[in-house]
């Protein structure tokens, strides 16, 4: 509140002319009688500082407004920034999150992916090895079926054919027989009669020829005594005598003849109940005896046709039962043809659903394109697969990306975070900044207050110079604070020009670095890559084989196998070649027996072979021999220091558990064992040694020691080597 | 060799190297058997790693594989050993089908101090038998052999190496520009092997 008559003041002792224009206030002297006098000097000059002082105050209010205004258009200006700034925050953290929403979403979608590809992978794999199985098996079939089937058609028209002639000849065969049969079979019976009749009748005759066998025996005995009767006569008498000669001569000779007929007849009679002829009757009975003799030869003969006939009934009988087994066994492959014909229609019925399956599989014709079709869908499985693996190794790329990607989005949230943070402080200052605009217009108003009171005051002219003085006084103390808040608020300015400009490189370099990370990316994945194709490289080397000569050197063990297994089928297809030959021998010696020249041949021909296969069979038996005396050689070699240096003799053998599985004994009995019955069992399978329990382990001291080495600390070596150096300390002691 | 922890089984240099031998041994009779190099009679059924495998009972083929096994043991345990083949050979024209690669790599650490490792003896086991199913499905794309085949088994050591006298210095049988498939792999912490099967182009492909 400015007086109206303020209170005198001091004059200055050391005041200057002011350069600003500020006027000096005398004192006034305290008479009291001069105070109207001056009052009035006084006032007009004080009307003249007043309306200096008020020009000025105008003019820096004026200048202060300014100040104000370009300050609240500058805090305008800068809340537009902050709002920007916060807009594209805001903007940029819509859009991570949108980018992050997508990356997972694409992450679940190439997840889904290739779960899905994986799935229909093994499924199309699996189907596929079904299939190839099914068809290859199913070719097989059919063409054994249609192999079975053709050779059972042919065999069934061929025995078909021959079952036909074979019932047309049964039956010829069968009515000629029965005839014959019959035929003979009457044969037979007037044989037999007849041989009776004929029997009887040869009996009878051989009676009759033994009786004149007698006679005549009788009858040259009495014509041998009448012819040494004769001769004496003859002796006596030779000229009468020689018709009785000739006669005798003649008997003599029909004696002779009688005899060789007799004989003759003896052994005709041999064969046929034995006859004699008697000399008397010989043409007629020699007649009668070769007419029976052509009708025995007939009979005979007839006997030996009949035989024949017997024999060919026989052999007919023997065809019969064959064409009937023929016959049985031609029904049996009708049956089996039927059978077979069923079974081909069933095959034709499978042929035409795989033609039709084959018909939707796309690409295959016929039933040659389904191989290639199978080696193309291998291929493309193959393919598939390998881009599968490309897809995964991308995704991990990917993935190492997105790592990237989450760290700079992390990052730039906490930059995000500390822009807010700024952005609250600006704010913050901001809001500073308009409490002290406020606080500025209302000093600013309450000036214009001042100046309206004080332009009252103008008009009251009376008591106003103390006022003015004092107005004066706060004017210039509010200008000053003026200046003090102006200043204040220009540097606030400089402040937030700063923290902007500081801001706006901040996202210079945030997007340099963006970009940089970025050209990085694309350089490791572009060295990825790179890497790849030289891993695949080195891969096909290594499984192409390639080494270092410098560093690696290829090993191959003999291949004793290969040796032995040759040995092995040599001498197996040398003794078939005997068995054969052997075989071949028998056959050429039955036909031998038949014909001399062929057997000569083929005896010559089959004994060299035979000499060249044994030589062979020698010297295999020999290298076998001597392998196995090698190997013998050198396994005791082995056995031999194993059992000086150890201390143990070891015997090995092979054992089959109850499950089946091969495992290895191993006897061991130390050099230092006071007992035959001291010795060691192990059981060796796939890597493992086990030990076996015995008497001998079940005694205290050994399973004392089997405790402690093996089943504790696992060590069958040091059990030997201190069960060796307690018996040998036995033995040496004892 | 391998004694029970709580979660984890500790591997020494030796018991590593017995369980890479005695897996080849399987995995060698497992291809003579899928690939038919020998007849399905020879062979006899047991029961390892949790699978039903077949070994061979043929005596000569037997000893062959043990004496194998066993030389791969101690090159092994000294850490000589870079790579295991398997050749299947045309028995008539000796031209190689397929090689069954199993590449090795050692731990040096272990060799030179005697260290061991962790690891538990069911996940080795795992790893064997994806390895062992992967073998008995490969009949699916790899091509039939045929002819009658033999097979034969080359190893890749250091060049410092003493030959015994039962090998000898081989050509490395290589295919011409083969068919690769890589398989799975097992790690013991102390033996590393890869297993990689490569084999002739069939006609049918090339076509």
């Amino acid at each position: 509140m400015i007086l109206r008559t303020p209170p005198p003041r001091k004059r200055r002792a050391d005041s200057s002319p002011n350069p600003d224009r500020r006027l000096v206030i005398y004192e006034d002297p305290p008479a009291e009688p001069e105070q109207s006098h001056h009052h009035s000097e006084q006032m007009i000059c004080t009307y003249q500082c007043r309306q200096m002082v008020k020009s000025e105050f105008l003019d820096a209010l004026s200048s202060a407004e300014k100040q104000a205004h370009d300050s609240e258009s500058k805090l305008a200006s800068l809340r537009d920034e902050l709002s920007k700034a916060e807009a594209e925050r805001k903007k940029f953290r819509d859009q991570c999150f949108y980018t992050e929403q997508e990356l997972a979403a694409a992450k679940g979608r190439e997840q889904a992916l290739q779960e899905q590809l994986l799935k229909e992978v093994n499924n199309s794999q699996q189907r596929l090895k079904k299939q190839i199985h099914s068809y290859s098996e199913l070719e097989v079939k059919l063409q054994n079926e249609m192999n079975l089937r053709k050779k059972a058609e042919s065999s069934a028209a061929s025995a078909e054919e021959k079952a036909s002639l074979l019932e047309g000849k049964l039956s010829h065969v069968s009515e000629t027989r029965e005839k014959e049969t019959s035929r003979l079979q009457n044969e037979l019976v007037q044989l037999k009669r007849e041989s009776k009749f004929s029997v009887t009748r040869i009996s009878a005759d051989l009676e009759r020829m033994e009786c004149k066998a007698k006679n005549a025996e009788e009858e040259s005995a009495l014509l041998k005594e009448q012819l040494e009767e004769l001769r004496k006569q003859l002796n006596k008498v030779t000229a009468p005598i020689l018709p009785h000669v000739t006669i005798v001569f003649d008997l003599i000779i029909l004696l002779h003849q009688c005899l060789k007929e007799k004989n003759e007849a003896e052994r005709k009679l041999s064969s046929f109940a034995t006859q004699e002829l008697p000399p008397t009757e010989t043409n007629i009975l020699l007649k009668h005896l070769q007419e029976e003799l052509r009708n025995y030869e007939s009979e005979v003969r007839e006997a030996q046709k009949l035989k024949s006939s017997h024999e060919n009934t026989e052999l007919l009988k023997e065809k019969l039962l064959e064409e009937k087994g023929r016959r049985e066994r031609t029904e049996s492959e009708l049956l089996k043809v039927s059978e077979i014909q069923l079974t081909a229609k069933k095959l034709e019925d499978e042929l035409s659903a795989w033609k039709l399956m084959m018909k939707d599989i796309p690409g295959v014709a016929c039933p040659d394109d389904i191989p290639l079709k199978f080696a193309s869908l291998q291929k493309e499985v193959l393919e598939s697969m390998l881009k599968v693996g490309e897809a995964n190794s991308r995704l991990k790329q990917i993935e190492i990306a997105l790592d990237a990607a989450e760290l700079g989005k992390r990052n730039a949230v906490s930059e995000a975070a500390l822009a807010n943070e700024k952005a609250e402080l600006s704010k913050l200052e901001t809001r500073r900044i308009e409490l002290m605009l406020s606080s500025v217009t209302e000093e600013r108003d309450r000036l214009k207050n001042a100046v309206d009171e004080l332009r009252k005051i103008r008009n009251v002219e009376a008591g106003g110079e103390i006022v003015g003085g004092n107005v004066l006084q706060e004017l210039e103390s509010s200008l000053a604070k003026k200046e003090y808040h102006i200043k204040e608020l220009e540097s606030n300015l400089c402040e937030q020009k700063e923290v902007n400009n500081r801001q706006h490189s901040e996202r210079k370099l945030l997007s340099e670095r963006l970009n940089n990370e970025a050209k990085r990316i694309k350089s490791l994945e572009r060295e990825g890559d790179r890497l790849r194709s030289e891993i695949s490289l080195l891969e096909s080397k290594l499984g192409h084989g390639d080494y270092s000569s410098s560093s690696t050197k290829v090993l191959r063990m003999v291949n004793t196998l290969a040796v032995d297994n040759e040995a092995k089928q040599t001498i197996e297809a040398l003794q078939t070649e005997l068995q054969k030959t052997r075989e071949k021998l028998q056959a050429v010696e039955e036909l031998k027996k038949q014909s001399a020249d062929a057997g000569t041949l083929v005896d010559s021909y089959i004994s060299g072979k035979t000499v060249q296969l044994k030589e062979q069979i020698a010297t295999l038996e020999k290298r076998e021999a001597r392998y196995k005396t090698v190997f013998a050689d050198r396994i005791s070699v082995f056995r031999r220091a194993c059992c000086e240096l150890f201390g143990y003799k070891i015997v090995m053998d092979d054992h089959q558990r109850s499950d089946g599985i091969p495992v290895t004994r191993f006897t061991l009995q130390s050099i230092y064992a006071q007992s035959d019955d001291e010795k060691l069992q192990f059981e060796y399978e796939s890597g493992n040694t086990s030990i076996l329990a015995n008497d001998y382990t079940s005694q205290p001291e050994i399973s004392h020691q089997v405790e402690i080495f093996i089943r504790k600390l696992n060590s069958i070596p040091a059990f030997t080597a201190n069960l060796t150096v307690e018996s040998f300390n036995k033995r040496t002691l004892s | 060799m391998a004694s029970r922890t709580a979660t984890k089984d500790i591997i020494t240099l030796r018991g590593s190297a017995a369980i890479v031998s005695e897996f080849f041994g399987y995995a060698a009779n497992s291809i003579l058997y899928n690939r038919g190099v020998y007849p399905e009679e020879t062979f006899a059924k047991v029961k390892k790693y949790g699978l039903p495998l077949l070994l061979t009972q043929d005596d000569g083929v037997k000893a062959f594989i043990a004496n194998l096994t066993a030389q791969l043991t101690e090159w092994l345990e000294s850490g000589k050993l870079q790579r295991v083949v398997l050749v299947i050979m045309n028995k008539a024209t000796s031209e190689v089908q397929e090689r069954w690669n199993f590449s090795i790599e050692t731990d040096g650490e272990v060799v030179e101090k005697g260290v061991s490792r962790e690891k538990s003896d069911k996940e080795i086991m795992r790893e064997i038998q994806a390895i062992m199913r992967q073998i008995a499905s490969s009949i699916t794309y790899l091509p039939c052999l045929d002819e009658p085949c033999v097979f034969d088994v080359l190893a890749y050591t250091d060049k410092d190496v003493a030959v015994p006298f039962t090998w000898i210095e081989s050509d490395p049988k290589l295919i011409a520009n083969p068919q690769m498939v890589k398989l799975h792999s097992f790690d013991t912490k102390i033996h590393k092997v890869d297993t990689l099967v490569s084999y002739k182009n069939d006609e049918w492909d090339e076509q």
